[in-house]
């Protein structure tokens, strides 16, 4: 299977290389053709260094009709990229956000409709059995009873790349959580967003490094989510989201990234921490890569990255305002 | 590629989790019990039950000893004897001198002896020794290890409190896996209280104390314990300590998923099974892959410590214990 990695513009488009490339069935193409202004040639240096094919330019790459591609441009290439991944009739799988503005996200879920791929979001806490295992027994509700409220925290620090910071603690921790808490409501749409936020942490000013959210959904669930970035050295220890679902008769915490060990590590002299030891970016691209074989949809797909994009950019509005948000019922989106 | 064919000895809780297993990782299987639970056990898994060991060996690749501990060396002997390697539920065998016979007639015939010791699969300690290996911890000080469970029947072999009785089976872990990260051990000093011989009602309670002294010069304290009821559940830590710093587990901890509140029978997530990880790594082995992470060796040694525990603790002294190649 041909798996193409399509820009180096995002901070974990080398990752995904690599464990692409780890795997035994793919065969990874690399392309980064538009390269950076500091780095022209930092995709083919990647390539080189796994013994990966580089392609020169978007023609090429899309000629060679790859089976799926993973999407980490800047956010202002997104759309186009998808758009002829879809015309090639590869699967893709996409970093958030989607596109700046909606009515773009909308033409890339529309355009992968239309070509009948599936387009899949990179929120690495969707995948994976634990997660399933709490969305199974939400859905069947025999320990909980009904779901009435969430909250937890992704608190993943302020990342390297600067398009990423730009985008603030809304932008870069708040997709993940929202998706999960869509899979678990099965897609059930947003009806109001509060949020608060604040600068205190940021180097830029006017970008938030803390943010609360609090949402409530159509059925009456209530989710509240702390956003911000933890401190630039708080390490794996918020490796990744944690979330309590509240039911009616029992509650579960969910952590997605949870201690297996602890200790003292004198190297580095800071406390220990591992987790169960399954990259969590490996369980993503492995379960995309099965589905793709399969012919099936792994993780969140486009309607739900829309349905997460609608509500950052109303907690985005509810920041400045100080007013909750209301939205409008969503417009399903038509071929 | 074709399928492994394994006889499995014994129908009991362990050789349904080891069965389970080897279907899970793709081999055929035939059962073989002294109790009459065999056709049970192999309908339930679409396996089939034969009447004999002789059936049982006649074309496996290898068998899979679940039988009670005294009756290892017996089966191990006869799969040797027929070329068929031996993957065999701990311990090895009831004493050193049993232990040493089915290693040295493996040895001979060149055939594979992969003793199941689950717990070096278990996530928790699988990690350690990765992060031992690697060299994160340095060089290996002080390590101590605890587990406390309950025994879900009553056990039905016998065992003398001068062989360890039932603290033998459980202590086996935790001087397995300090063996594993810290090498020989030339010492061993041990207390064991509590009801220990066998046969044993379900819900005896008994503690062994171990201290056993490495070649390296590395320490590692061993509490082990069964406990007179199911709850709280089996609970497992560690705590070692290297020239790195120290590496600390406490199986309380909470994983993935964690409930509070409601009914009883909640749910958990504890990732694959160390019996799947375990009879897996074997099943690559058997079919011509690396060789497992622990081999009869490894048997070996752990029946020698834990049968010096069991000596020092009838005796009162420490024991010694012979190191090839260390110096007198």
């Amino acid at each position: 299977m041909k798996v193409a990695v399509l820009s180096f513009a995002h901070e974990r488009a080398a990752t995904y290389a690599q464990l692409l490339h780890d795997m035994p069935d793919v065969e990874l193409l690399v392309a980064d053709p538009d390269g950076a202004a500091e780095d022209p040639a930092r995709g083919s240096a990647t390539a080189r260094r796994l013994g990966a094919r580089y392609v020169g330019s978007w023609d090429e790459l899309f000629a060679l009709r790859p089976d799926a591609v993973v999407v980490t441009s800047e956010v202002d290439r997104r759309r186009e990229l998808v758009e002829r991944a879809a015309g090639a009739g590869a699967q893709v799988l996409c970093e958030h956000p989607p596109a700046v503005d909606e009515a773009d996200a909308r033409a890339m879920v529309r355009a992968c409709e239309d070509a009948g791929v599936r387009l899949s979001f990179a929120s690495p806490a969707c995948f994976g059995p634990a997660f399933a295992a709490v969305r199974k027994e939400i859905t069947e509700g025999e320990v909980l009873g009904g779901l009435t409220a969430v909250h937890g925290a992704y608190n993943r620090p302020r990342p390297a790349g600067a398009e990423a910071a730009r985008s603030g603690a809304l932008g870069t921790n708040a997709p993940p959580v929202f998706d999960m808490v869509d899979a678990v409501l099965g897609g059930i749409p947003a009806e109001q967003v509060y949020a608060q936020s604040n600068s205190v942490l940021g180097a830029e000013p006017g970008v938030e490094s803390a943010a609360l959210v609090t949402v409530r959904y159509a059925d009456g669930t209530v989710v509240s989510v702390d956003c911000s970035w933890g401190p630039a050295d708080s390490g794996p220890a918020v490796g990744g989201p944690a979330l309590t679902f509240i039911g009616e008769r029992a509650s579960v915490e969910f952590t997605a990234a949870p201690r297996l060990l602890g200790g003292f590590d004198a190297a580095t002299s800071r406390e220990r921490w591992g987790t169960r030891g399954d990259d969590p970016y490996a369980v993503m691209l492995g379960e995309f890569v099965a589905a793709v074989r399969q012919g099936s949809g792994a993780g969140p797909d486009g309607a739900a990255a829309l349905r997460t994009l609608r509500i950052i950019q109303a907690a985005r509005a509810s920041a400045r305002t100080g007013q909750p948000v209301e939205l409008a019922v969503p417009v399903t989106v038509q071929p | 590629m074709r399928q492994l064919e394994i006889a499995l000895i014994g129908a009991g809780l362990i050789a349904r989790m080891h069965l389970e297993a080897w279907i899970g990782a793709g081999a055929s299987v035939r059962v073989h019990s002294l109790d009459g639970r065999a056709a049970e056990l192999a309908a339930e898994f679409g396996a089939k039950a034969v009447d004999s060991l002789a059936e049982a060996l006649d074309g496996a690749d290898a068998v899979d000893i679940c039988s009670p501990t005294g009756t290892h060396r017996d089966i191990a002997l006869a799969a040797i004897a027929k070329n068929v390697a031996v993957v065999c539920e701990k311990p090895l065998a009831a004493d050193v001198t049993e232990a040493e016979e089915i290693v040295g007639a493996a040895e001979r015939a060149g055939v594979p002896v992969y003793p199941a010791h689950d717990i070096r699969f278990a996530p928790a300690f699988a990690r350690l020794h990765e992060l031992v290996a690697e060299g994160r911890l340095g060089a290996g000080t002080v390590a101590r290890f605890t587990v406390a469970g309950y025994h879900p029947r009553p056990w039905t072999g016998h065992a003398s409190v001068e062989s360890g009785g039932i603290l033998t089976d459980q202590m086996l872990h935790g001087v397995d896996i300090a063996y594993w990260l810290f090498g020989d051990v030339v010492r061993v000093h041990a207390h064991y209280q509590g009801e220990i011989a066998a046969p044993a009602p379900q819900g005896t309670a008994a503690v062994g104390t171990a201290v056993l002294t490495h070649a390296s010069g590395a320490l590692s304290q061993v509490v082990s314990r069964w406990t007179p009821t199911p709850q709280p559940p089996i609970r497992v830590t560690y705590h070692v300590s290297g020239t790195g710093g120290t590496i600390v587990h406490d199986s309380e901890w909470p994983q993935e998923i964690q409930v509070s509140g409601g009914p009883a029978g909640t749910f958990g997530y504890y990732g694959e099974s160390p019996f799947s990880s375990e009879i897996r790594e074997f099943a690559q082995a058997l079919r011509g892959g690396p060789e497992p992470r622990l081999v009869s060796h490894d048997a070996l040694a752990a029946v020698r410590i834990t049968q010096a525990a069991a000596r020092s603790a009838w005796t009162g002294r420490a024991v010694e214990l012979p190191v090839k190649g260390a110096a007198a």
